[in-house]
């Protein structure tokens, strides 16, 4: 019975068809494809990108090198050094991100006590020569300069529910 | 039966002179016990039986305390006297050191014969400049007499005492926080066991008793114990003074037997101020909890009754409150006084005292939230009886006190923000 | 305490405990946590955090494990509903004034209070008011201050009156007002001050050198041996990135206890310093030229072989060297045929070595130090020459030892003593009088001080405590070794401590001073501490005789010596200087031919023999900075390069069992085989300088540690001397004055202490400018400059 019913269905090519019919339905539909990179997808405030520090609103660096981001790092892509600065603050003389080791897991961001190390929505970038993977601090104060604003309102969007 | 026994001489002219004192039989007992050469076992055996209990506010028996002090320990004995009065609402020692100061010299004189001390200290309170001069003044007549040096009266025992001026502060009336200042360290208590009667004033053994206690001795020793333990009643022996204030007619100091009722004392004072209605009575100082005017009317003062009605007698500092009092700011007054005499030495005590006035001062100023009467009898029951001293009882008290029988009246204060009291 | 053992329960656990003992230290020795902050082992309880509450049977209250006895039968709870509700209630206490600043606080991570907090607290506060703030103080370049984190334990309140001796912190103020700090404004100058940063258990006292620089949980810890006073206190370095972050102890009972003192914990910074010496270099020309190993290591053999007369080259080894090294550069030097070898670079008399055949040394164990009954101590101020012994010798005053001083300045003690002071040419004859006093006759050594003595009544005292004492030491400090008349005061205090039953004790000055005499690095011994076939020329002859050619091991000239101006101008007179240093100081480079670098302290394996006797090994457990190789290995190449054998050691610990084995008959001893009849050298009656070496001017290491060099202690280039010295001189009014010695003269500020004796002016040695002078105590001449 089983024969009769495959050797039926192969003769009149039904399974090429039903195929072809979803197949026409999409080719109806609205188109869902996206123009990259004239086109952006849309992107969730959660989203973790290229990292960056954030300042205050007078300018100050938030940073203040308690390395609680150093220590969860998983991949160990964090590397911070701190002294005194001369105002007798806590503040950091070097903070690497090495970007080949980073997994993107936004655990850094988790661990900040006072929201400075965050991650963006920027994800297209790229290096050129070698060392460009280290994101220095003043990398990263840098980013977060030009970010800011959207980093503001993602916190803040994100507030209730961390 | 009123002034019997430390405010004897109360109806003479100048009665803190010496030459006053002794037209009443002052110093009669001192020359009878060193000249019979009285046995000092037999001395502390009469202080037990006249049932004196500790007239500083806690109400050990007074023998007992002198009983565990052994007389034959070799070296240096002190006898303190602590006349450091700073509970809110105290002020009768106050008045022996001005109108009978003979009579607490010779008190000292035979607890020192008692125990075999030779030095006494007495610490007066800093702020008691008046008493201090009367009593420094007594002690030069004592001193012209004989009655202080060296082989007194040719018994050869020798006793001289001086005065300390305290530096203002409460936790000084600690015994152990007092015997620190003598020393001339920071005022902090000590850490008991030891008790002083082993590791006292400079390490050595010491007696320290109230004013009141050291002047009740030598009555005790002329009249006897039995006669002493008479005038009060079972379990409270003798008369006590009771510094009664608040909205009366007539505030003061009152020497009355133990057992009087409150009712009697309350007449005594001249009643309530303008006939109000009383409210409320704190009856032994700011530390010891209230207890509602009804039930309180119905009281004597003695330990065990107002202990049964979940206070304490404390040093007889009876604070009368009327219907016009709001009991929230009563609190927040005592909780401050706390706030600030707390010796900072344990953790409870120092952050706790704090809090709880701050929680006070909320609730008073019409910022109270619903928790806040629950967070105050969670943090008063995490201060009570986890510190060196009892200043955290102290402070812990008077706010379990007034949670229990007033918490409508804080309740009332959360709610509208405003005082139950006048609100009409 | 009773040896009787009593048994308790303990949250069912039946312990056993000694009767008396508190019963936190009961439940500690069975591993039972009771949560603590005020208690410390080493201080006196105050029970006042009320943290380790617990609740015991038949008592209504709950009692502070701390400060309740243990009893028999006794029945406790630690983690009962009662005990625990106590606890948390303290917690929360104690947390509603702390600050939340953990992530810049450089306690995080090892913070007694969050450790607690984790188990005790709870996770949201109830306290919604402001907390209290308060104003941090400057204490010093040592510790930094956050004193709204202080939780009032007074543990270091409690340490500056029972450990360090002085109170320099107090608790002022009454309440949530009381506040802990120094009294007055001003820095904590102890030099035990370090201590409190471990016993603090909060962030409120922090180190200040390692201020933000690293975070608990990035250090490794390993241990290491302190290389400068003779203790040889235990430490646990804090490494992380191949770098020594801090110092910390390591518990040591008989050694340092919990303690060591400053020097020990922030000499690290030294390590760090800008001059360190990284790569060899050759002079060449006037001009310093960095070459490879090879080249420096051949030019140095061949130099030194090329002198051909070994007499004419001087070997000076410093004496906080490592045992190895001090052993391989007596021998590559005895092989090359010189026997000039000393590391004794600060003492001032070298008289008693013809007589001598035996280790000097401390005299006691360092345990027994506190058991003593009397102490007689001649030229020292132990607590600014080794801190941790002179907390030893509190702990016997405290007991209620009898400390006699003998000095040429009034010393600040910590615990009653008498003091006997006097002008340094008098000091022989004062000692002289002790001993007489003792019944010492006048033959044989110092016989005519002996007659000339005038015994008086502290002289008796002393002499009479001595005899009485069940356990008595007559300690001879840096500063009789330091007098050119030491021979004598060595002789005369042999005397008085055979006369009296007393121990005689010569301090050891330096990490490896015993050390130095088992390797042989002093000419009168050779190696395992026995008497030298050859004896060659001390420190002073081979200065005073200058030699053509000298080895310098971890030397620095002119501020490493006893005489500053005669090592610098025997050194540059020299015709080849081969210097093995970790540091390139101005004074080497003028000195010097070839440098050679070297590792030390924790760059390098190495042991320390300490003040007892006691042999430590340490570990080298970071790389030697640059070029610098261990100095043993140097030594072991030059041994190579000069065609000696037996120098083909692997490794550092061969070494240290060929020297282990050579000592294995050696004894300690500080009595001299036959006494000579010595005359003082020391003139009593002209101006005389006295001298000591400033605590953190002791060796090159300690002098580059930045932090420790803003102390006090680190001593300054001035003349001290009595008001009434001055106006004799004509020098009052003036702030500097001009000074005089051995034909060398410098400008000095001048500064009046009443401490000093009259016929004496204080000049410390071991200094920057007092280092171009010459000897600590001599004939001087100051004049208005």
């Amino acid at each position: 019975m089983n024969v009769f019913k495959n050797y039926f269905k192969s003769l009149f090519l039904l399974e090429l068809f039903r195929g072809l019919s979803v197949t026409g339905r999409y080719l109806f539909r609205k188109k869902f494809t996206i123009m990259y990179p004239e086109e952006k997808a849309p992107v969730s405030p959660r989203f973790r990108g290229l990292h960056a520090l954030r300042r205050y609103p007078n300018g100050e660096e938030r940073c203040i090198a308690c390395k609680l981001c150093e220590a969860t790092c998983p991949a160990l892509a964090i590397t911070i050094e701190a002294e005194p600065r001369e105002d007798g603050s806590r503040r950091t003389t070097r903070y690497d991100i090495d970007l080949f080791k980073c997994i993107y897991c936004g655990y850094c961001q988790e661990a900040c006590p006072v929201d400075a190390i965050v991650e963006t929505r920027i994800y297209e970038y790229h290096f050129e020569n070698r060392g460009e993977n280290i994101m220095t601090k003043e990398k990263l104060l840098a980013v977060g300069d030009k970010c800011e604003a959207q980093l503001a309102a993602d916190i803040e969007a994100q507030a209730k529910v961390r | 039966m009123v002034n019997e026994v430390c405010l004897r001489t109360l109806d003479l002219e100048r009665p803190w002179l010496m030459e006053q004192y002794q037209s009443r039989g002052g110093y009669e007992v001192l020359k009878q016990v060193l000249t019979e050469k009285r046995a000092p076992e037999a001395i502390i055996e009469e202080v037990k039986k006249s049932g004196l209990r500790g007239r500083g506010g806690a109400g050990f028996p007074t023998g007992l305390k002198w009983s565990f002090i052994s007389r034959n320990a070799p070296g240096q004995k002190y006898v303190v006297c602590n006349s450091d009065e700073g509970e809110p609402g105290t002020f009768k020692d106050r008045d022996i050191l001005r109108y009978n100061p003979h009579q607490l010299i010779e008190g000292m004189i035979l607890a020192g014969y008692a125990i075999g001390a030779t030095r006494g200290y007495n610490y007066i309170r800093g702020e008691f400049w008046e008493p201090y001069e009367r009593f420094e003044q007594a002690l030069q007549e004592a001193r012209e007499a004989g009655f202080l040096g060296d082989n007194l009266l040719g018994s050869g025992f020798d006793f001289d005492l001086h005065t300390h001026l305290g530096g203002g502060a409460y936790i000084c009336g600690e015994e152990t926080a007092l015997l620190e200042s003598i020393e001339g360290k920071k005022g902090q208590p000590r850490y008991k066991p030891p008790f002083p009667a082993h590791f006292g004033l400079y390490g050595r053994p010491t007696i320290i008793n109230n004013t009141e206690s050291l002047a009740s001795i030598p009555m005790i020793l002329e009249k006897g114990g039995e006669w002493f333990a008479d005038i009060g009643v079972k379990n409270s022996g003798g008369s006590k003074l009771f510094s009664i204030s608040g909205n009366i007619n007539n505030p003061g100091v009152f020497e009355i037997p133990m057992g009087t009722p409150f009712s009697e004392l309350l007449e005594m004072a001249g009643g309530m101020k303008d006939g109000r209605k009383i409210k409320a009575v704190i009856p032994g100082g700011s530390s010891a909890p209230v207890i509602p005017g009804e039930q309180m009317m119905d009281l004597n003062m003695d330990y065990d009754s107002i202990a049964g009605a979940g206070s304490m007698l404390g040093s007889g500092a009876v604070i009368v409150l009327d219907d016009t009092n709001c009991m929230v700011k009563t609190l927040e007054r005592m909780s401050y006084f706390y706030h600030e005499e707390s010796c900072g030495q344990c953790t409870p005590c120092r952050e706790g005292t704090g809090w709880l006035y701050r929680v006070v001062h909320r609730i008073e100023s019409g910022q109270g939230r619903q928790e806040d009467l629950d967070l105050l009898d969670d943090v008063a029951d995490k201060i009570s009886g986890k510190t060196i001293c009892a200043l955290g009882d102290a402070a812990a008290l008077p706010v379990q006190g007034m949670l229990r029988h007033y918490r409508d009246e804080f309740q009332y204060h959360i709610d509208h923000q405003r005082c139950m009291v006048g609100a009409g | 305490m009773t040896d009787k053992l009593v048994t308790i329960e303990v949250n069912g656990q039946e312990l056993q405990a000694e009767a008396g003992i508190m019963l936190i230290e009961a439940t500690d020795a069975a591993g039972i946590n009771i949560p603590r902050f005020c208690y410390h082992k080493k201080l006196s309880v105050s029970a006042n955090c009320r943290m380790c509450l617990v609740e015991v049977e038949k008592v209504p209250k709950p009692l502070p494990a701390c400060a309740t006895p243990v009893s028999d039968g006794m029945k406790v709870y630690t983690r009962s509903p009662k005990a625990l509700a106590a606890q948390k209630g303290t917690m929360e206490f104690l947390l509603i004034n702390h600050p939340l600043d953990c992530p810049i606080c450089d306690q995080g991570g090892e913070c007694e209070l969050q450790d607690v907090a984790i188990g005790y607290g709870r996770d949201v506060s109830r306290y919604s008011e402001g907390k209290r703030v308060v104003a941090d103080k400057n204490i010093g370049p040592l510790i930094a201050t956050d004193m709204t984190r202080c939780i009032h334990c007074t543990r270091c309140v409690r340490f500056g009156e029972e450990i360090a001796g002085i109170r320099e912190m107090g608790a002022t103020g009454r309440g949530e007002h009381m506040v802990i700090g120094t009294y007055i404004e001003k820095s904590v100058d102890s030099e035990l001050s370090g201590n409190i940063i471990d016993l603090c258990p909060v962030g409120a006292l922090t180190s200040k050198p390692f201020r933000f620089n690293a975070r608990a949980w990035e250090l490794t810890q390993v241990e290491a041996i302190a290389p400068h006073d003779s203790l040889g206190s235990n430490l646990n370095l804090h490494l992380r990135d191949n770098k020594v972050m801090r110092v910390h102890p390591k518990d040591n009972e008989s050694i340092n206890e919990t303690w060591i003192s400053d020097r020990d914990r922030f000499s690290y910074e030294g390590l760090y310093s800008s001059d360190r010496l990284t790569s060899p270099m050759v002079k060449k020309g006037g001009e310093w030229k960095e070459v490879s190993w090879e080249m420096a290591l051949e030019m140095a053999a061949a130099s030194l072989k090329e002198i051909g007369d070994g007499d004419q080259i001087g070997t000076l080894l410093a004496p906080t060297s490592t045992l190895e090294e001090l052993f391989l550069a007596q021998k590559l030097m005895r092989g090359l045929g010189c026997n000039n070898i000393d590391s004794r670079l600060r003492q001032g008399d070298f008289r008693m070595d013809a007589t001598q055949n035996s280790v000097h040394w401390l005299g006691s164990s360092l345990s027994d130090m506190d058991q003593m009954q009397t102490v007689f101590v001649v030229g020292g101020n132990i607590r600014k020459e080794q801190p941790i012994l002179a907390h030893r010798l509190r702990k016997a005053a405290v007991n209620g030892a009898k400390l006699h001083y003998l000095n040429p300045i009034q010393i600040d003690l910590n615990h009653r003593g008498d003091q006997d002071v006097c002008t340094p040419g008098e000091m022989a004859g004062r000692l002289a009088a002790v001993a007489k006093a003792a019944g010492v006759k006048a033959s044989g050594g110092g016989a005519s001080l002996l007659g000339a003595a005038k015994v008086d009544e502290s002289a008796k005292q002393t002499a009479a405590n001595l005899k009485a004492a069940d356990g008595a030491l007559v300690m001879l400090g840096a500063m009789a070794q330091a007098h050119p008349d030491y021979a004598l005061l060595h002789t005369l205090a042999a005397a008085l401590a055979e006369a009296t039953g007393a121990q005689l004790s010569i301090l050891p000055t330096s990490a490896n001073s015993v050390g130095a005499q088992l390797a042989g690095a002093v000419p009168h011994l050779q190696a395992g501490g026995t008497a030298a076939e050859r004896a060659g020329l001390d420190t002073l002859r081979m200065l005073k005789m200058p030699r053509k050619g000298y080895l310098l091991l971890g030397v620095e000239p002119g501020r490493d010596f006893w005489n500053g101006s005669l090592s610098m101008s025997a050194l540059q007179s020299a015709d080849m200087v081969v210097a093995i240093s970790a540091f390139r100081s101005p004074e080497l480079e003028a000195c010097a031919d070839i440098m050679l670098p070297m590792a030390i302290f924790t760059e390098t394996s190495g042991t320390y023999v300490n003040a007892e006797g006691r042999w430590q090994q340490s570990r080298g457990v970071v790389r030697p900075q640059g070029e610098s190789r261990p100095g043993w290995k140097i030594l072991r190449v030059l041994g190579n390069l000069t065609d000696q054998p037996g120098f083909d050691y692997i490794d550092s610990q061969q070494i240290h069992d060929e020297l282990h084995k050579l000592c294995e008959s050696s004894t300690l001893d500080n009595k001299q085989a036959e006494p000579q009849n010595l005359e003082p050298l020391l003139s009593a009656d002209v101006l005389l300088r006295g001298g000591d070496t400033p605590l953190y001017a002791c060796d090159p290491l300690v002098r580059r540690a930045t932090a420790l060099q803003q102390t006090q202690d680190a001593g300054s280039d001035t003349i001290r001397l009595h008001p009434q010295e001055a106006a004799r001189l004509g020098l009052d009014g003036s702030d500097t004055a001009l000074v005089k010695q051995n034909g060398n003269q410098i400008d000095l500020p001048l500064q009046l202490d009443e401490r000093i004796p009259q016929g004496c002016v204080w000049i410390s040695t071991g200094l920057a400018r007092t280092s171009t002078l010459g000897q600590p105590f001599g004939e001087v001449t100051v004049e208005k400059a």
